[in-house]
């Protein structure tokens, strides 16, 4: 029973950190629209497109409507579909309607639905661009355009989609919440280093260099996590991205508080300036945080206008799993350090 | 009372840097074989080439010249200073005194840039301000530093370990705001990058004034 009640923590850690590794690779991803090939219209005129489709079933669902979806949140459904497979459809509206109110001569921006009873609906934004008919026609027939509220929803245990990330979102739970956990180890151990510097008690140090030493651990597998996702998304290992660069720097910082250790061979003196050397590195580290972003814009997700999670993209069920991811990856770090701690503690005790 | 203490201090360091001319005038011969063999090797050099090579040669003249502050200094020498000094009032003796060391550094090799490449500078004002306030902060970092890392046996290159991750944020800022001056692109935000510097250099030596005297007393 003692057992479980001082180190609940730990069984808790892998727990979660099973429960992430599931849960963030077994839940599937919600359907969506990857391509649509017709990209003008005009008002009036026919219009037929073909729509690529992502992880979605088109086969086998019931009552597939397709909708063009103006800015005004005005509907136009698509009056004849053909399914090519379960993720391409063909869709023509003729013609659309004459009366789509296009004010300017650029035309207006509208989005495609697809909706289904299986699937719910999914769409693309800004996906074609209708233009007003050359020469407008007398005889207006007025069209009765569908509301959004007619459109059913389905919730399922699914994550967003998003668009070019695709699958590659679900390193949201790898390689950002390790960054997380990074963040709350090193400001762990600048609280024992700043233990240390009050009480001079040797074991303060040791457990700020045993928690340092496994942040930098994280620092480099959130790195390799980053760099493979990078590759698949911008297609390079390493870009000149300047979080990327922000995170060498970082990590080169941290690197130099292990040199600075191995070079001074008192214990004492060790620990005093390594504590200080510590605490610096963290302020710079936060210069560095709050100065690189607004020096140049970033192609991180969140960054520059690209997709990303943010408030209103990261639903309930991306938080399900990337809460958890933070704590179990902080959690194990722990383990880890106080499992380098002992070490320490028993090689120095002579 | 404080200030008496100050001008005494960097008198001692100036009659110390007297007696031992080599150190500062070395990393003057320094900086000048360097501005000439780049110079000669380049030939003309324009806009953010010019930019990044000042910061490039400053920022080594720099490590040259400060890291050797607490370095050279011998038990003996560290005992003397330890029972008649401060270690506050030291730090910010030794800071302001390499910072005029560093600046003189820093006015030649404008001068040198200026007489190889044949183009003066497009705006001196904010040059010489982003310039004034970058090099405070590298010597504040440099000077905690090579306080550090006196203690070690492998002082030289450690000062240079710890030191260059950390004066990124600073080189950064500097580089944009030279750019800005040189008219190579406008930003507008010039007012913020200068308060942000500021900011920084405030940060970096309310730190130090913190932590010497923990670094000082063993």
């Amino acid at each position: 029973m003692n057992i479980i009640k001082t180190n609940w923590w730990k069984i808790a850690s892998v727990i979660l950190m099973l429960y992430v590794l599931v849960a963030g690779f077994k839940i599937p991803l919600q359907p969506g629209i990857i391509e649509v090939t017709g990209t003008r219209a005009v008002a009036g005129s026919e219009f037929a497109t073909g729509i690529r489709t992502y992880n979605s079933r088109l086969l086998s669902a019931d009552n597939i409507k397709v909708w063009l979806w103006l800015p005004d949140d005005k509907l136009i459904i698509a009056d004849s579909l053909e399914l090519v497979n379960d993720t391409y459809l063909n869709a023509s509206f003729n013609p659309l309607p004459a009366d789509i109110p296009v004010e300017t001569s650029r035309g207006i921006m509208a989005s495609i639905m697809i909706e289904n009873d299986q699937e719910g609906h999914y769409f693309f934004r800004n996906a074609v661009n209708i233009k007003a008919p050359e020469q407008i026609d007398s005889l207006v027939n007025s069209y009765s355009y569908a509301g959004l509220d007619e459109i059913n929803t389905v919730t399922k245990l699914a994550f967003p989609f998003q668009h070019i990330l695709y699958e590659t979102s679900r390193n949201t739970y790898f390689h950002v919440a390790i960054w997380m956990a990074m963040f709350a180890l090193l400001i762990l151990s600048c609280y024992h280093s700043i233990i240390y510097l009050r009480s001079k008690d040797i074991n303060a140090d040791y457990k700020a260099s045993s928690v340092t030493t496994i942040a930098i651990v994280f620092g480099i597998a959130g790195l390799l996590t980053g760099s493979m996702w990078a590759k698949y998304t911008w297609g390079a290992y390493w870009t000149d991205d300047i979080k990327l660069n922000m995170t060498a720097v970082a990590l080169l910082i941290y690197m130099a508080y292990w040199v600075l250790r191995a070079s001074v061979s008192d214990p004492d003196v060790r620990a005093r300036l390594s504590s200080v050397y510590n605490l610096f590195a963290f302020a710079s580290l936060m210069v560095l945080v709050m100065v690189i972003p607004r020096l140049t814009d970033s192609l991180h997700p969140g960054n520059g206008g690209n997709p990303a999670f943010s408030s209103y993209d990261m639903d309930n069920t991306m938080r399900m799993v990337f809460y958890p991811a933070i704590i179990a990856y902080f959690l194990i770090g722990l383990w880890m350090a106080q499992l380098s701690y002992r070490i320490k503690k028993l090689s120095y005790q002579d | 009372m404080v200030l008496n203490r100050f001008i005494h201090i960097i008198k001692k360091e100036w009659t110390l840097e007297f007696r031992e001319k080599y150190g500062f005038l070395s990393s003057l011969l320094y900086l000048i074989a360097v501005c000439f063999v780049i110079f000669k090797v380049f030939g003309k050099l324009e806009g953010p080439t010019r930019m990044g090579l000042f910061w490039l040669i400053f920022l080594f003249t720099a490590i040259n010249i400060v890291s050797a502050s607490f370095n050279v200094q011998t038990i003996r020498r560290k005992l003397y200073y330890y029972q008649l000094y401060d270690p506050v009032e030291l730090l910010i003796a030794k800071i302001a005194f390499n910072y005029l060391k560093l600046f003189l550094a820093g006015c030649l090799l404008v001068a040198l840039m200026i007489l190889f490449g044949g183009e003066s500078l497009k705006g001196p004002g904010l040059f010489l301000q982003s310039f004034a306030i970058v090099a405070f902060g590298i010597c504040i970092l440099l000077c905690v530093v090579s306080a550090i890392s006196s203690f070690s046996d492998k002082q030289a290159s450690l000062v240079s370990i710890l030191s260059l991750p950390m004066m990124i944020p600073l080189l950064l800022l500097g580089m944009r705001l030279s750019l800005i001056s040189e008219r190579f692109f406008s930003d507008s935000a010039t007012g913020t990058y200068v308060l942000m510097l500021i900011g920084i250099d405030l940060l970096l030596m309310s730190l130090a004034v913190l932590f010497i005297p923990l670094i000082w007393k063993s």
